[in-house]
């Protein structure tokens, strides 16, 4: 570990380094596997190749093939392999190569990951973090964006994040695979290549905290992933019109901040959440029942919901009707201002 | 930008298959082409397929005739491509998204009285 905070030291006295979010991930992984013997990264592609997104590149050949090492095409195959690792002392970081191909591991997740621990009254912890490159913006065929989030944080004994920039990505996913409670550590596949000067740092702030990105005061934007950069730029667009619209990014999508979302509203009094999964039992209920609950005197409007629609994530070109747009987060975001 | 010559050999289609048959060829030597465009129509035992284009480039050379049985893992074609180039690459499947510099909106807000 004294190596590790003389790197994390360093990177804070050095300029920061322009990163990718692939890249800002690598790095973790790297830290990872060198400060931890017993990391193992696998799964379909990841070891020679380096990841279809380029996740993993250079991992197998600084690590070797016995830490980082390539699966069959078997989703189900690889959790389980991970639920067994996991039982004799490692601590696997599986890949699932989309968010679509996870339903086939489903069966491993929710029945052998999720409750490992718990059924064998903690003798059998699951340090596992499943990396799920997951939601749409790359115009993909279907099964390759999903926005599984409400499904894992439903079901009890995970762990579910999913980071929205490249600093982000790099401490959530050291805290997520140092925890020794299973994880879904979901990467925004549309935000892979979002360059910017990263400074790559420890973690600081607990597991289940969100964060502030952007402060204002007549109403709070609530998002995760690609989207807390959509919100971004939706609050830049409404500073023009002089409304200030606070920026939070929940991030920990199980355990929920709620204390941080009470927070934000109880100031700004509306609250806008914004996902790209659909509507229907999607996380945005959670996070609008727990508002009202701890907010309710406070609101001066409905918590809206902009999100996907109540029909299957679509394909390619028609992604773009699908996912949340700039305009039509301005009209909720209208809506809470005129109620 | 330098270029580098690249060829592509014919991939296992599935299950197994161990050749294909060129059915029609959609480029030619010289074409250029992007990467996923419509590049040789093939017939296995299963079906015939059109196999997209795995790289952007200029095509040099189509290693088989039509009609011809081509082993899987032998030359189908040799791409021209040009290196060194950083644009970001997507992975095997989907785009890179772009960033608009200033996001089309058409709503406009009105601030709130309170």
């Amino acid at each position: 570990m004294t190596e590790l905070i003389d790197r994390a030291d360093a990177a804070a006295e050095t300029p920061a380094l322009e990163l990718s979010m692939q890249q800002a991930i690598n790095r973790a992984l790297r830290v990872l596997l060198a400060e931890d013997p017993d990391v193992l990264v696998f799964g379909e592609d990841v070891g020679a190749l380096g990841g279809v997104f380029r996740v993993t590149d250079g991992l197998q050949k600084e690590f070797g093939d016995r830490r980082v090492f390539d699966t069959p095409l078997a989703e189900s195959a690889i959790m389980g392999m991970a639920v067994g690792l996991a039982m004799n002392g490692w601590r696997p970081v599986p890949e699932l190569q989309f968010d679509g191909f996870a339903y086939p591991a489903i069966d491993q997740i929710v029945n052998q990951v999720a409750r490992m621990n718990y059924r064998t009254r903690g003798s059998a912890p699951m340090p596992i973090t499943l990396r799920l490159p997951s939601f749409g913006g790359i115009q993909a065929p279907e099964h390759h964006g999903e926005s599984l989030e409400a499904i894992f944080a439903h079901t009890p004994g995970l762990k579910v994040v999913a980071p929205s920039d490249p600093a982000e990505a790099y401490s959530l996913l050291l805290q997520s695979v140092r925890s020794d409670d299973p994880v879904v550590y979901m990467e925004p596949k549309a935000r892979y290549w979002d360059r910017r000067p990263v400074r790559l740092a420890e973690p600081t702030d607990p597991i289940g905290t969100s964060r502030i990105v952007r402060p204002g005061r007549h109403a709070t934007l609530i998002a995760w992933g690609a989207m807390v950069h959509k919100c971004l730029q939706v609050a830049e667009l409404a500073a023009e019109d002089g409304v200030e619209l606070e920026v939070l990014d929940l991030r920990w999508l199980k355990p929920i901040d709620a204390a941080g979302l009470a927070a934000s509203v109880a100031r700004t009094k509306r609250a806008v959440v914004v996902h790209e999964a659909p509507l229907t039992a999607g996380l945005g209920a959670e996070v609008a029942a727990l508002i009202t609950e701890h907010c309710f005197r406070d609101l001066a409007a409905p918590v809206q919901r902009v999100t996907g629609f109540d029909v299957p994530y679509p394909a390619g070109p028609l992604e773009p009707q699908y996912l949340p747009t700039i305009d039509r987060v301005l009209f909720a975001v209208q809506r809470t201002l005129e109620y | 930008m330098a270029e580098e010559n690249v060829t592509f050999t014919l991939p296992d289609l599935g299950e197994g298959l161990v050749e294909a048959t060129v059915l029609e060829w959609q480029v030619s030597v010289g074409d250029v082409i992007e990467r996923n465009a419509p590049l040789v129509e093939v017939e296995t035992t299963k079906s015939a397929v059109v196999i997209p284009s795995p790289k952007a480039g200029r095509i040099v050379a189509l290693h088989a005739e039509e009609d011809r049985v081509v082993p899987v893992g032998d030359p189908l074609v040799t791409f021209a491509v040009t290196i060194g180039d950083d644009a970001p690459q997507a992975g095997i499947v989907g785009k890179v998204p772009t960033e608009e510099a200033r996001p089309a909106r058409r709503v406009r807000l009105k601030p709130p009285t309170d």
